[in-house]
């Protein structure tokens, strides 16, 4: 069996792209990728670590946080569309209306 | 086999809330009826739920008399039913009913949506809420994220698309970045200490020496950041200014005010009671965040041209002063502060609302010229406000900042105390200049009309401001009984 521990290490890694990608990327969709590939890491962190404790706490919350991200896309993705609608551009650098 | 343990009792305020929201979903859909009645509806869930918290408040204190801490323990460890939870949902419930009166022009003027604008409040604060008394880590991000995305909706509901859009996707760009990393923080701690509830954590770091304590100590950080964005506090908070300044004005003092209450008080129960044993890692952490938060925000709102954006940097900066009180492990000081500032934020706003329109977006300061002669009551109550924010003795503000300093003073902060001081003189300037513009500026524009809710908000604001800061007792004492478990 491989251990648990590097599976929380690829969970890691794949938590610092999904952060690194939400910095340096500019189109607002792949942005909000990069938060579900976040997620996704946490998830694979709750599972591995679950099982290394023999603990199924962080197995049954995974599915909570699948719940919460399900909502987010919904959330997200209505006003992605709206923005596009209004100005056909999903890239955040346009998005300059607010400063001061 | 093992039943849950279910405690009606413990959730009935959220229940009633998230009953609000659907009877007025279903009422506007089956009848719809007159704006007034669905108002009344979640004016009717807000009381009642808030009545009911003075009830849990009154078990809660007999039970702790008893010494039967047991009690305040519902749904298997999920929910508390302590202090700093009851107080934490009486203030987000009076919160949400002066943000709902405060918004209510605006909610009006929306047409067949103001019932989602209805519904998505009471949402927002039923997540909020069980936020604050939730024990599990997992339970509290659920409540963020059901709070959280129904604000995301709410910044982008005005009619004004453009700017609101804007806000909305900022928001939630960078809102649900915070809320991974708050539960990737969680995730770590499960991993290191095996537990998701903050009584267990502390209970497993006091009985057990960790030989590697790294995994925890990264989620303890992560859950700092997570919630440091929530809160908005520096270098967390570029998206509150923009926020504020696009989301529709009517609501704004209530979605930034709710944030901070269940922010701040899910900090305080995972820092000051879950993570007590990691103090000597988190502390200096916290001590830096409070610091930036303080002179950044101080600092930067007084080069701001637009009055939200001055708010929403002050509100930074608030974010640091009560970071003060997690410093000086005073829930009684936090608590404090995030009553007197939560009601001081919603009238401000109210203000803001009355002035540049209930669904405008900016309001220029220019705006606000002579604002003591085309309106003057709102331009007292306005004042009133500002220098209780800034701390004035003889109003609340003033009692709440020393009650944070005094705490971080005697746990060996010195030096914190002492930027914190600073930093609330350099907030008196950008005070002091909207309080200027408003009283010794020339008339320019019509006399502005104030609605009748808007009447109460600013009361209340300006009441409570001037009431506890000449007689704090009351709260003070509320606010000190509301202990954590």
């Amino acid at each position: 069996m491989v251990d648990p521990g590097w599976y929380m290490g690829l969970a890691a890694v794949l938590f610092t792209i999904g952060s690194l990608g939400l910095l340096v990327r500019r189109n607002a969709l792949v942005m909000f990728m990069c938060i579900e590939l976040m997620l996704n890491a946490v998830n694979l962190t709750l599972i591995s670590a679950g099982r290394a404790l023999g603990d199924i706490n962080g197995q049954v919350a995974v599915f909570f946080i699948l719940v919460v991200a399900a909502a987010e896309v919904v959330v997200g993705l209505a006003i992605i569309v709206s923005i596009f609608r209004l100005r056909s551009t999903a890239s955040v650098d346009e998005l300059s209306e607010l400063r001061g | 086999m093992i039943t849950p343990e279910i405690s009606w009792i413990a959730i009935f305020p959220e229940l009633l809330l998230a009953l609000g929201a659907a009877g007025v979903l279903l009422v506007e859909v089956q009848w719809k009826p007159d704006k007034s009645v669905l108002g009344t509806i979640a004016a009717g869930s807000v009381v009642f739920a808030a009545a009911f918290t003075v009830l849990q408040w009154v078990d809660a204190s007999d039970a702790v008399e008893a010494g039967a801490v047991g009690d305040l323990v519902a749904f298997s460890g999920m929910v508390l039913m302590d202090g700093m939870a009851i107080f934490g949902r009486f203030v987000i419930l009076a919160v949400t009913g002066f943000g709902i009166m405060a918004g209510w022009r605006y909610i009006e003027s929306l047409g067949r949506r103001s019932a989602e604008a209805i519904a998505l409040v009471l949402l927002a604060s039923a997540g909020f809420s069980i936020m604050v008394a939730s024990n599990n880590l997992v339970m509290m991000f659920l409540g963020l994220e059901v709070g959280s995305i129904a604000l995301y909706v709410l910044a982008g509901m005005s009619r004004e698309r453009v700017r609101s859009d804007e806000a909305a996707i900022k928001y939630f760009l960078l809102g649900s970045f915070a809320s991974a990393v708050f539960i990737y923080g969680v995730a770590l701690l499960y991993a290191g200490t095996g537990q998701f509830e903050v009584l267990a954590i502390r209970q497993f770091l006091s009985d057990t020496l960790l030989l590697s304590p790294a995994v925890a100590l990264i989620g303890t950080a992560l859950v700092i950041v997570g919630l440091g964005f929530k809160v908005s506090a520096a270098p967390f908070h570029s998206w509150a200014p923009d926020v504020y300044q696009g989301a529709p004005s009517g609501l704004v003092g209530y979605m930034a005010a709710i944030a901070k209450i269940a922010g701040f008080v899910a900090i305080a129960r995972i820092l000051l009671t879950g993570l007590s044993e990691f103090e000597l890692n988190w502390l200096p952490i916290v001590a830096g965040i409070a610091a930036l938060s303080m002179l950044l925000g101080s600092m930067v709102a007084l080069v701001q041209g637009d009055v939200r954006r001055m708010l929403a940097y002050s509100g930074v900066a608030h974010a640091g002063f009560i970071m003060t009180g997690v410093v000086g492990a005073s829930t009684s000081g936090i608590l404090f502060y995030l009553a007197v500032y939560a009601l001081q934020l919603v009238g401000a706003f109210a203000v803001v609302s009355a002035v540049s329109g209930p669904a405008n977006a900016g309001s220029e300061i220019d705006d606000y010229r002579g604002l003591s002669t085309r309106s003057p009551m709102l331009a007292l109550s306005f004042a009133v406000i500002l220098l209780g924010m800034a701390g004035l003795p003889l109003t609340s503000g003033f009692i709440a900042k020393f009650g944070v300093f005094a705490s971080a003073w005697s746990t060996g902060y010195e030096w914190l105390v002492i930027v914190a001081v600073l930093a609330s003189v350099i907030a008196f300037a950008f005070y002091l200049r909207i309080i200027v513009v408003m009283f010794m500026t020339d008339d320019e524009g019509d006399d502005l009309p104030v609605p009748g809710t808007l009447r109460w908000v600013l009361g209340v604001a300006v009441v409570t401001t001037i009431v506890w800061g000449v007689l704090p007792g009351s709260l003070l004492r509320a606010a000190t009984d509301a202990l954590p478990l």
